[in-house]
């Protein structure tokens, strides 16, 4: 019994170790199950883990370089905010094995702001003050990101979004009231994302009656505000504009009114558990009509728990798991094998979190410095073409232009049998399946 | 346009009877001790999950008698660590801090166990909808109406016939008068919380095919029953049911005829009603605090 049990914590000190410090959710777990054996024990399974995390130390060659990633693991948003945290690891694994970046491994420095404002503004304190990070990747939730980079922009620090979608992200800190803007994205912002959706529901398929339904958080009424201007230009407004609270179970009011309007269509910006109660609401009144929507109707949460009557939904997509491309193939099969499933939780979400490594990898070999403005300046002028997931990146960013993400990338997905596939198949064929963002 | 109103007070009375059955079990508990589970949510969310995980083994009808142990076992779980010390000690809000600490070490745990996304519970009923001249209704919504019923039904029942039940009853008149004719009083009091919980984890599985089941359930329904219960009165059964159906129905109706963006605010505008006009709720007897 007690020699398992110290067996179990070599085996946890040594994963430890090799996560670069940082100890995974079943690690945790594994631990506090172990810690559960025996109250006597605690104290000798505390020092020895505290010797062997020691230990580990002079063990690493270098210096880590510590990188902090801020999302949420917990809470409404967590399987975006997972799916984003193991395709960041991966992608921290793969350089580290490959000897690291300046020489020196990669330490992630991993925090939970459980998507909420103040938590967010927190664990940025903490990773610049305390961690002391050379930058931050993370942020699903745009409200998050928006109060929590104001830290990175006073200390010089770059950040790197690879969820959140917000127009604002990437313009809160222009010129010329700002010198540099040290926020950079990966992911298709929502006025590329609502543009998309007006262009798929009115030009592509021809619906005039439109009905948006938005959740009342900051992501589902700035959403409309966009998804309202983009249909604008096609000179058609909605017939209905619904809301719904977080965790509301019923929308027949919503829906009715929706139906009512003569709506022939529906257009959604919430998330997956809403999402669903919508599908589930418009199969119990009989009212069938498209759904197209924002990239979350991606999410699991949305498909599982909206069964068949999901299928056919609609959303924009810069990532869909398809192995189309060798990268793609070996991304994919490295996060089945590595996290053990078969259907990555948000493919988006793991894609995103994966390139922004290496695009902060590759701007830090070519600022040969770990210093904030470095990076800043070699990212605005990345001289290396960075073959990602998503995309290839070459000259991702200017100075002007932090969006790595323009408006030919994402495509339509669309959910069928449970699974996210190309919505119109021959978007994503021959050399339609490779889209790189145009030269400036 | 009166198929339309009778969809919407359908809908709202499927909604407003899982409101009912959780500030039921409020209500249960205010009886005998005159304290609150504000972990009646987390209580909902536990005994769903747990219902979740036992439905994949045993199916629907044979998990039921595990999760309403279950939620027995939580419930007494709860008044033990967290409402006996301050009943003890008479103290007016130890039990409020308490219980609500409990409901947040039950909802970490649940999310470190099943994780934090929504899941999908199985339905024992076919999941297509009736129509019943023009309104359509899901026929696990019926089940909840009348589930919820029979649940309540049979604790009043147990209340009124067994002997067990006349001892909660007795506390809940004058528990010290009660504790005089030996009636062991601190257990009855246990007992009455074990029993609000099963009532919260029988209706966590009773609702989850509905509305799925997860970790982040508990808290809108829990505050939604509280609402209910001061609404109808702590101190009535029928209350509760009212209390829940009134709400149920005027969220949809305001809905649909005025915004979907103050869907929320009648209920509560009904509440800040009830409580200036009559603070006992709808059914509720006043009673006079004796110093």
């Amino acid at each position: 019994m007690l020699r398992e049990r110290q067996y179990t914590v070599k085996k946890l000190g040594r994963s430890y170790a090799a996560s670069g410090g940082m100890l995974s959710l079943d690690q945790k777990k594994r631990g506090i199950r172990f810690m559960r054996l025996g109250k006597r024990h605690l104290l000798a399974v505390g020092t020895s883990i505290f010797a062997l995390s020691m230990a580990a130390v002079p063990a690493q060659a270098a210096d880590p370089i510590k990188i902090g990633l801020s999302g949420p693991f917990t809470g409404g948003s967590a399987s975006m905010g997972v799916s984003m945290r193991d395709g960041v690891k991966l992608a921290v694994s793969e350089i580290n094995k490959a000897g690291g970046v300046l020489g020196r491994p990669i330490a992630l420095v991993e925090r939970d702001e459980e998507a909420k404002n103040e938590v967010g503004v927190q664990v940025a304190q903490e990773l610049i003050n305390k961690e002391q990070v050379v930058a931050t990747l993370g942020f699903i939730n745009t409200g998050v990101a928006l109060a929590s980079q104001r830290f990175y922009e006073e200390a010089e620090i770059p950040v790197i979004n690879n969820v959140a979608t917000g127009s604002l992200i990437t313009q809160q800190f222009k010129a010329p009231e700002y010198k540099s803007n040290y926020v950079f994205r990966t992911a298709a912002n929502d006025l590329i994302q609502s543009e998309m959706i007006a262009d798929e529901a009115v030009t592509r398929q021809g619906f005039k009656k439109i009905a948006i339904l938005a959740d009342s958080t900051n992501y589902g009424q700035l959403g409309r505000t966009d998804l309202e201007h983009a249909l604008a230009k096609s000179d058609v407004k909605p017939v209905a504009e619904e809301k719904f609270n977080i965790g509301d179970t019923d929308m027949t009011s919503q829906l009715l009114r929706a139906k009512q309007a003569g709506a022939d269509a529906v257009l959604t910006y919430a998330i997956g558990p809403e999402l669903a109660q919508i599908a589930n609401g418009m199969a119990k009144l009989g009212w069938k009509v498209p759904m197209i929507g924002s990239w979350t109707l991606a999410m699991s949460t949305f498909i599982d728990n909206a069964g068949v009557n999901g299928d056919g939904a609609m959303m924009p997509q810069t990532f869909i798991q398809l192995p189309n491309t060798p990268k793609r193939k070996a991304f994919i099969d490295a996060y089945q094998a590595a996290y053990k499933t078969d259907r990555i939780p948000s493919p988006v979400s793991a894609a995103q979190g994966y390139d922004s490594v290496y695009l902060l990898a590759a701007a830090i070999n070519q600022a040969k410095s770990t210093d904030g403005p470095k990076i800043r300046a070699a990212l605005e002028n990345l001289q290396t073409k960075v073959e990602g997931v998503v995309t290839v990146y070459d000259h991702p960013y200017t100075a002007t232009d932090h969006e790595a993400i323009s408006a030919n990338i994402p495509v339509f997905g669309l959910v069928k049998d449970g699974r996210v596939v190309p919505a119109h198949p021959e978007d994503v064929a021959g050399d339609q399946a490779m889209r790189i963002k145009p030269k400036a | 346009m009166l198929q339309i109103l009778a969809q919407l007070i359908v809908s709202g009375i499927s909604v407003g009877m899982i409101y009912a059955v959780i500030a039921f079990g409020y209500q249960l508990t205010f009886a005998t001790s005159k304290t609150l589970n504000f972990g009646q949510g987390e209580a909902l969310m536990l005994g769903s999950l747990v219902g979740w995980t036992v439905v994949a083994y045993t199916g629907y009808w044979l998990m039921l008698p595990v999760v309403l142990a279950f939620g027995l076992v939580q419930g007494a779980v709860v008044e033990r660590l967290g409402v006996r010390q301050a009943i003890k000690t008479k103290s007016e809000s130890g039990w409020i801090m308490a219980t609500i600490a409990l409901g947040i070490i039950f909802r970490n745990l649940a999310e470190n166990i099943w994780g934090r996304d929504a899941l999908k519970f199985p339905s024992p009923l076919p999941e297509t909808p009736i129509a019943l001249g023009g309104v359509r209704v899901l026929p696990m919504e019926i089940a909840i109406v009348v589930g919820a019923i029979a649940m309540m039904a049979a604790v009043e029942l147990f209340n009124r016939r067994s002997i067990y039940g006349k001892a909660v009853v007795a506390t809940a008149n004058d528990r010290d008068a009660a504790g005089l004719m030996g009636i062991n009083t601190g257990r009855v009091i246990t007992f009455s919380y074990a029993l609000s919980s099963l009532a919260a984890a029988f209706a966590g599985v009773l609702i989850a095919p509905v509305t799925s089941t997860g970790a982040a359930m508990g808290g809108a329904l829990g505050l939604k029953a509280f609402a209910v219960a001061i609404i109808g009165g702590l101190s009535s059964g029928v209350g509760v049911v009212v209390g829940g159906v009134i709400l149920g129905i005027t969220e949809n109706l305001t809905g649909y005829y005025i915004s979907t963006g103050y869907k929320d605010v009648p209920g509560l505008v009904l509440l800040l009603l009830v409580l200036s006009f009559r603070p006992a709720g709808l059914f509720g007897r006043a009673t006079i605090k004796k110093v």
